[in-house]
């Protein structure tokens, strides 16, 4: 059985930390809204909310303060407030809404902040099951909860099928697999003590360990990232000069933010701006113009661009559909090998003259011609496959919450000057156990087999 | 058709009854007279009372933890095993409080001697020897039939009948039908249960061949010598045990291997022979050969039965080869090439029951007021029997005076996570005790047993008015010694001292004794030479105050994790809860959770084959049925 672990169902047994869930539709929107309850909400939500005014003692309920809420590397987000006080909320116990921009990544980091300043991420149908036990829901709606429950853990079993038939719950299985045998080593020799040097235990628990840990870090990095949800996608803009990359920029970004001009090399730094797009950040690179020059100044901005250019997960080629090929393109040209890009034919308002390119788009950064469709067509060329938002999403604010947990105990275990074993032993289960929250393996007779297939013990 | 009871002559009546006076059976009965209930404890030997079938040892890695939960509830086998035991260690010291275990080698003949002096010696207690053959229910009274044809009236019994129903001892193509050692086994009872409607299972245990002593070349063994200055098992025990004897280690050789492997085909465990279910922890020596079959050599250990006997019990030897293949196995051991066998090794089967018909109470879940404790319940092992014994009597006692039954928790001990995983997921196997079953275990641990225990022993009224001074005056010792230890101290001489000393870095300002504990290199003993906080004379006291200031954020963890549990283990299930009529519960969940009836959430949760999903929706249909 996949979600039959016991410590797990955290249910009913950790009714004081709040808990929080983005829940407004992940994806495009305007605004996102993540809420948060129980009875310690505003102390969590006031270590990461901040107004002037604002204290938790002169807070009135349903009203809507602004401030700004603070994320985790520091940043600030602007956001509105609204506390519901117990009983008179959804769930009968206190509650905080945050609403917030739009887009998978802000409300995803929000979210993050709320878990480590002390919430936990809410079971499938907990707000109402929570509500129900605080008597908000009259008998009559018990039975639709429990639909609701059984749907919602339906959900979840599949994507967490999803989960363990992929790479990375492989990964974690493995590592876990590994923690298993150690405890299964350190438990034979501690049930067994007479048998111990029979066992011919090579107790280099510590080293293997390290091994453990460095690949928990490996995977807590991919299940962050499937990266771009979180930091967006780096598009490098190169070509060479004057063929419209500040204006491409801007035709996405929808406003003017990078100068344009028609001077030659006016764009001599690195420009990157951000926009979302169907829930995905995109971060694009301006860079300077390449070509060769004895412009100093300039000089360093196209070092810089090939700089940009090798660090992007994607690069637009700009090209002068209106002007004909120049040996300075082909230098640019040779300079994307390898690399995974999209030709940008751009000034398609005029007559183009440019010959039919590899993997190009027709585009009129004037006219805003097929902007759309080269939005889409990089998301495409990156993510390969559609991704499907929701569960991925879902998937992984449980993993990466279990995975930091993990990180933190291996850390906990390595960084300790002396431990004896018996401690050894708790914090590796107690790891072990912490894993097995994602791929379902925490029967504790599971270790007790193992101790008697791999040693030869008893009397 | 049977005859009504009525109709019988009743010859005697009692508050209660225990059949069988094992390690169980006699914790049983001793909980049930000392909490005043006028108790018959029935054994088919007086002979064989508390008698070491397997081997000369009480305790070991989590039994010796089982051992002194025991005794702090106010049970016997603590007191018993400090008294006859004539060599004893702590196992695992140096890797940390929690899994450190005490062992004894016991004297058997001294061990059954002292049991049945105790309950020879206990008001309300009539021991008496017979053969329990059919058990009668009839409007809430029980009887029990011997097979002399003698009737007795309870209001509840106690099976404890260890391995004697229908047990069959094997060596080679020999079966015999008999108990252990060759004692009467109980040929009727199994049937008598199966009429109540309970479940039986088939085990099967073994134990290893007795050596005469004087046969035995000692000269290559290694020698196994007992520890100075250790503690005992019980609390009410006041001076160390005396080592009075070694053990020895030993190793099987080449020759060894190939004798078993050339007559496997004469094995009963492995030729089929053998249908009942043996432990794995408790494997023949043929077994071990057999799947681990690239080990050179296993280690063998000789261990004396008694002081006043030459017999030798060769541990790791069990075996149900027929015996003139016992005989030449042994002689292929280095330095038993002449040994003596006085008993050959045998391998026993046995009825049991299945765990799971049972409440974490050890009461029958279908019929109230017979309760089931020991090796019928497909455990193993002697501490493990007076473990279930002690709860099995405290709980028929509870019964008889109308109260509510005593439950153990899994963080309350050792005792606890035994019954819990009994009546919860059952067994495929002879259940041992093992320290890595214990999910709190830096929280259970031997030196605080009395701490954990020792105030449920009395609510119950098990616990003596001497024992609870005893308790109240360490606790009483401890405040003290943590009061102290609040006080601060200066940076003086004294303290540059003891931290040059010990490695450590001076602090930049004074600091609390209690503080200093927390530095790796200082101890107890250490702080308590530099600045004599305390006599010496209680070091008991001072390791457990170490262990709890050292091990502090461990301790806090594990207790956070117990407090979540707790929860769960809070959340009752109603006694009449009709799962057939869970909506939302899965099938396959439904069926287990009719069938186990667990108490609560937290038991509930712990049968395989049910998922957080059924809890949740469980936790709402009770809360549902609460309003």
């Amino acid at each position: 059985m996949l979600l039959q672990f016991c410590t797990q169902f955290a249910i009913i047994s950790c009714m004081e930390k709040p808990i929080v869930s983005i829940s407004t539709p992940l994806g495009k929107g305007a605004i996102a809204i993540v809420r948060m309850s129980g009875k310690e909400s505003l102390p969590v939500a006031f270590k990461l909310f901040h107004n002037s005014k604002l204290t938790s003692e002169n807070i009135k309920p349903r009203y809507m303060y602004f401030g700004n809420f603070k994320l985790d590397e520091g940043e600030f987000e602007q956001c509105l407030m609204v506390y519901f006080k117990a009983p008179f909320s959804y769930t009968g116990e206190d509650i905080v809404e945050f609403q917030i921009h739009g887009g998978v990544l802000i409300a995803q980091k929000v979210l993050e902040s709320c878990v480590k300043a002390g919430a936990k991420l809410a079971e499938p149908g907990e707000y109402s099951k929570r509500a129900f036990l605080n008597g908000k829901i009259t008998l009559d709606k018990a039975e639709a909860i429990i639909g609701e429950i059984n749907a919602e853990t339906e959900g979840e079993l599949k994507s967490s099928l999803q989960v363990t038939n992929g790479r990375l719950a492989e990964k974690i299985s493995t590592e876990q697999d590994k923690l298993k045998n150690m405890i299964a080593e350190i438990e034979a020799g501690l049930d067994y003590p007479d048998e111990i040097d029979e066992l011919d235990l090579k107790l280099n628990i510590k080293e293997r360990l390290e091994g453990v840990r460095t690949n928990i870090k490996d995977i807590l990095q991919q299940a962050q990232s499937a990266t771009y949800l979180k930091n967006g996608i780096n598009v490098a803009l190169v070509g060479k000069t004057n063929v419209g990359k500040s204006s491409v920029m801007n035709a996405m970004l929808g406003e003017n933010r990078a100068i344009v001009t028609d001077i030659k090399g006016t764009t001599r730094d690195a420009i990157s701006e951000s926009f979302v797009f169907e829930g995905i950040k995109i971060n694009l690179i301006d860079t300077a113009g390449i070509r060769e020059t004895k412009d100093v100044v300039e000089n360093i901005g196209i070092e810089k661009s090939k700089q940009n250019l090798m660090q992007a997960d994607l690069v637009l080629f700009v090209l002068d559909g209106s002007e004909r090929e120049s040996a300075e393109d082909r230098q640019i040209e040779n300079l994307l090998k390898g690399k995974k890009f999209i030709t940008v034919i751009n000034k398609t308002d005029k007559k183009r003259v440019v010959p039919k390119q590899e993997n190009e788009i027709e585009i009129s950064a004037l006219t805003n011609k097929n902007i759309q469709k080269l939005k889409q067509k990089i998301l495409d060329m990156v993510l390969e496959e559609k991704i499907d938002f929701n569960s991925l999403v879902l998937t992984n604010e449980r993993q990466i919450a279990i995975l930091q947990e993990a990180k933190d105990i291996l850390d906990e275990i390595l960084n300790a000057k002396e431990n004896t074993l018996d401690v050894f032993a708790m914090l590796i289960k107690k790891l072990w156990q912490t894993l097995g929250k994602i791929t379902g393996n925490t029967e504790n007779e599971d270790i007790i087999d193992l101790i008697f297939s791999k040693f030869c013990l008893g009397k | 058709m049977r005859k009504k009871m009525e109709e019988r002559k009743i010859d005697e009546i009692f508050d209660s009854i225990v059949i069988g006076a094992g390690h169980a059976g006699c914790e049983a009965a001793l909980a049930l007279a000392r909490t005043g209930n006028k108790t018959l404890l029935l054994t088919i030997s007086l002979d064989a009372i508390a008698f070491l079938a397997c081997n000369p040892s009480i305790g070991g890695t989590a039994k010796g933890q089982l051992v002194s939960e025991v005794d702090a509830l106010g049970g016997e086998m603590g007191i018993i095993a400090d008294k006859t035991a004539i060599q004893i260690r702590m196992l695992n010291s140096g890797k940390g409080p929690a899994v450190q275990s005490l062992r004894a080698q016991a004297d058997k003949n001294a061990y059954h001697t002292e049991m049945k002096k105790a309950l020879e010696n206990e008001k309300n207690l009539y021991v008496r020897q017979g053969e329990a053959v059919d058990i009668f229910v009839e409007s809430g009274n029980k009887f029990v039939k011997t097979s002399v044809g003698l009737i007795y009236q309870a209001n509840s019994i106690v099976f404890a009948t260890g391995v004697y129903l229908k047990s069959e001892i094997i060596i080679g193509k020999t079966r015999e039908y008999v108990g252990p050692n060759g004692f009467k086994n109980s040929s009727h009872l199994s049937d008598s249960l199966k009429n109540l409607g309970i479940k039986l299972l088939r085990f099967k245990t073994g134990t290893p061949v007795r050596l005469h002593a004087r046969s035995i070349n000692y000269q290559e063994m290694e020698v196994q010598k007992g520890d100075d200055d250790i503690f005992s098992f019980s609390y009410m025990t006041d001076k160390p045990i005396e080592n009075k004897t070694v053990c020895y280690l030993t190793y099987t050789t080449p020759t060894t291997h190939e004798i078993i492997k050339s007559n496997l085909d004469k094995a009963p465990a492995i030729s089929g022979e053998i249908k009942g279910i043996g432990p794995r922890y408790c494997p023949s020596i043929e077994t071990k050969v057999v799947r681990f079959a690239d080990k050179q050599r296993h280690q063998l250990f000789l261990e004396p039965e008694a002081l006043d006997t030459q017999e030798m019990y060769l541990q790791g030897f069990s075996t149900s080869m027929p015996a003139e293949i016992q005989k030449e196995m042994v002689h292929s051991v280095a330095g038993l090439e002449s040994a003596e066998i006085m008993r050959d090794a045998y391998a026993i089967e046995y009825d049991c029951i299945e765990p799971t018909q049972l409440k974490p109470t050890l009461e029958l879940k279908s019929i109230e007021g017979l309760f089931f404790a020991g090796q019928i319940n497909g455990t193993s092992g002697y501490e493990e029997a007076a473990a279930q014994g002690i709860i099995a009597g405290i709980n028929a006692s509870l019964y008889n005076q109308n109260k509510e039954q005593l439950v153990l928790k899994r963080s309350d001990g050792y005792i606890g996570v035994l019954i819990d995983d009994i009546v919860t997921k059952g067994t495929n196997e002879p259940y041992r005790m093992m320290t890595s079953r214990a999910e709190y275990r830096l929280l259970l641990r031997q030196d605080n047993a009395d701490m954990r225990l020792t105030e449920i022993g009395r609510k119950v009224g098990l616990v003596s008015d001497e024992r609870y001074a005893r308790f109240l005056n360490k606790k009483e010792k401890l405040a003290k010694i943590e009061e102290k230890l609040q006080g601060k101290v200066k940076i003086d001489e004294k303290m540059k001292k003891l931290f040059s000393e010990n490695d450590e870095n001076l602090p930049k300002e004074s600091m609390k004794l209690r503080d200093i504990l927390k530095r790796n290199n200082i101890d107890i003993f250490k702080l308590n030479d530099a600045y004599h906080i305390y006599g010496n004379e209680d070091r008991h006291l001072l390791e457990l105050i170490n262990i709890k200031i050292k091990y502090e954020g461990y301790l806090k963890q594990q207790q956070e994790d117990i407090d979540k549990m707790l929860k769960n283990e809070n959340a009752i299930i109603p006694n009449d809860f009709d799962y057939s009529q869970a909506k939302g519960i899965r099938e396959e969940a439904k069926e287990k959770l009719a069938k186990i009836r667990p108490l609560n959430l937290g038991q509930a949760s712990r049968i395989s084959g049910v998922s957080p999903a059924d809890i949740s929706v469980l936790s709402i249909l009770i809360k549902r049925k609460e309003k």
